[in-house]
């Protein structure tokens, strides 16, 4: 098989498809989410909506990641939470402090930016493919999270996991010769940028809502924890 | 066909055993060979003595060389091969027949010799092919002595024992072939299906390989090949294996800009859009020049000079990991809108199906009371 002609393929049209399906696709979930409107605030506010959601980002963003046990979820299951973080902090250095990907934002925005030397991006992937396989397992074994398991879950898994370990062989030059390693690494980019929109993992975006209507929310009622 | 072996030919202009041995000795490191027997169990052969073996056993071959849609860079590289030489080449293991560039004589009397040749040595001549070839417009945008560039080709290779195509144009169409290929250029290996062909790609091929594989084919026949039909011995690596800054790439170390601190520092070139990893060739090994240096040892990424359709393969100076083509706005623009478009009409609906609180609470009951 003339793998050359593969890789042509999945770095040109099918990349340039899977983005605009994924474009279009997460303008549809954005729009629908919007449109399911905001109830009216007929009771008035003991306390500011505004500083609420400020202080709801702020603990999001700088103190549960990093001083985790005034957290229930943390205290609960520690393996979820620490296999959980490090799992979303090895995606955030990987996608955009990886000199390979900033290359491809690069190529899409017009502007780059300093990266990170690769092995220390390197271990962060093999950190993150750890802690993916440590909550595959515990999705197998967690009573409860069995019962809440299902095929699109494991699907998510599978799509993230693929292209995060076929990246990995890619870099260190394993099994496959370069070209075939890369193509396979695109091919799951682009099935993983598809699948996206249609899936939980579109959770990137509805961070968001949900983090500004909390915080509202708490605001409001004064009760900011 | 020379009826003396090519032992017998050399010995007959007077080369002694040693300039013989060391003949044997250039040929063997030229085409590739190493010492590894076929069969795990057998003792190894030294090459040299290979090659001395197939010198006593094998006559000179006779080639035929026809260029097309080409620049003659291919030509012009072998010309300045180093071992063997191209004189190495023509005085002992070749009969050149006919080669538009290198023969002395011309028009109509050069191509009586090709057919001469052609007629006397059928199903026995290398067929050496430089450039593309051209089938647009039933194939007018190359002829020569007024005979499509097609017509010469299936003529030529219809008696020829083996084809080598050199260079990308006669490999994989090359820069010819490129988008929109205006000319429908097609390599050889497209049109040619019933001959052994061996691929020697590059812009130019490798002086050195061209010459190697030459000798190799004429001593031992078709050499292994890989799925693009290029030998082995010479594109069984990328550039990015044998690579003199890989020791950088693996650190994380990339050049920035062609003047910054890392080139100055000899820093991989990946930024900077090399195509090393995906390139099979023997440029880091054999290099140029006599194994002066090659393009990314002097400091510019690898163009990829050796794939198949490596001018659309992305902007030169573009990273290889980024995509071919970015989205145009419009696109993107189109992308958002059919989006936000399905999503207000799935919301429109939603909402004119949702019946009033007051109708819901009312009519609660009695959905309990049917179940």
């Amino acid at each position: 098989m003339n793998w050359n002609a593969a890789l042509e393929f999945a770095r040109g049209p099918f990349f340039y498809a899977a983005l605009i399906i994924f474009i279009g696709g997460m303008t549809y979930r954005f729009v629908r989410v919007l449109l399911l409107g905001w109830k009216p605030d007929k009771v008035p506010g003991k306390g500011s909506k505004l500083g609420g959601v400020l202080i709801s980002y702020l603990k999001g963003f700088f103190i549960w990641p990093f001083i985790p046990w005034v957290k229930n979820t943390f205290t609960r299951n520690p393996l979820i939470y620490l296999a959980g973080g490090l799992f979303h902090l090895s995606l955030f250095i990987v996608l955009i402090l990886g000199t390979a990907h900033m290359l491809v934002w690069k190529s899409l925005l017009g502007f780059g930016w300093p990266t990170l030397p690769l092995p220390i991006v390197d271990w962060m992937a093999a950190a993150g493919i750890a802690a993916m396989i440590a909550l595959a397992i515990n999705r197998l074994i967690h009573p409860v999270l069995k019962l809440l398991t299902g095929a699109s879950e494991w699907l998510n898994l599978l799509f993230v996991f693929l292209p995060m370990t076929t990246g990995y062989i890619l870099t260190h030059h394993l099994f496959f010769p370069y070209e075939m390693g890369f193509t396979i690494h695109m091919l799951t980019v682009n099935i993983l940028l598809i699948w996206i929109p249609f899936s939980r993992i579109a959770h990137f975006m509805f961070y968001f809502f949900s983090r500004t209507i909390h915080g509202a929310q708490f605001g409001k009622r004064a009760v900011t924890p | 066909m020379p009826e003396k072996t090519i032992a017998e030919e050399l010995r007959g202009r007077g080369i002694s055993r040693r300039e013989f041995l060391k003949l044997s000795g250039i040929l063997a490191g030229a085409a590739g060979l190493m010492e590894a027997p076929i069969h795990a169990l057998a003792k190894p052969i030294n090459p040299v003595e290979r090659v001395i073996q197939a010198l006593q056993t094998k006559q000179r071959a006779p080639v035929i060389w026809l260029e097309f849609q080409d620049c003659a860079g291919c030509t012009e590289a072998i010309s300045r091969s180093q071992a063997p030489t191209l004189v190495d080449l023509v005085l002992n293991t070749l009969t050149i027949e006919y080669h538009e560039t290198l023969s002395a004589a011309a028009g109509f009397q050069a191509e009586e010799a090709k057919q001469a040749a052609m007629k006397k040595y059928a199903g026995a001549y290398v067929l050496v092919v430089e450039g593309s070839i051209p089938t647009g417009d039933g194939g007018v945008y190359c002829t020569v002595g007024g005979r499509t560039a097609v017509d010469l080709l299936q003529e030529a290779a219809a008696g020829a024992a083996a084809i080598i195509a050199t260079g990308n144009c006669a490999s994989f169409g090359g820069i010819p072939k490129a988008n929109p290929n205006p000319t429908t250029a097609h390599s050889v290996m497209a049109l040619v299906k019933d001959k052994p062909i061996i691929n020697i790609p590059g812009c130019p091929a490798i002086p050195e390989v061209t010459a190697g594989v030459i000798v190799n084919y004429v001593l031992f026949g078709v050499p292994e090949l890989d799925s693009l039909k290029r030998p082995v011995a010479f594109y069984g690596n990328t550039i990015h294996d044998r690579c003199l800054r890989r020791p950088f790439y693996e650190a994380g170390k990339f050049a920035d800009s062609f003047d910054g601190v890392g080139a100055r520092q000899g820093w991989c070139l990946y930024k900077l859009g090399c195509k090393g990893p995906t390139t099979y060739n023997a440029c880091a090994t054999i290099k140029w020049d006599a194994g002066l240096s090659f393009p990314v040892q002097s400091g510019h990424p690898c163009l990829g000079c050796s794939q198949p359709d490596f001018w659309d393969g992305g902007g030169f100076y573009q990273g290889q990991s980024a995509p071919l083509s970015r989205p145009a706005l419009a696109a993107a623009a189109a992308a958002v809108g059919i989006g936000a478009a399905v999503g207000i009409g799935a919301a429109v609906i939603n909402r004119s199906q949702k019946t009033h609180p007051a109708v819901e609470m009312a009519e609660a009951p009695d959905a309990k009371e049917a179940k």
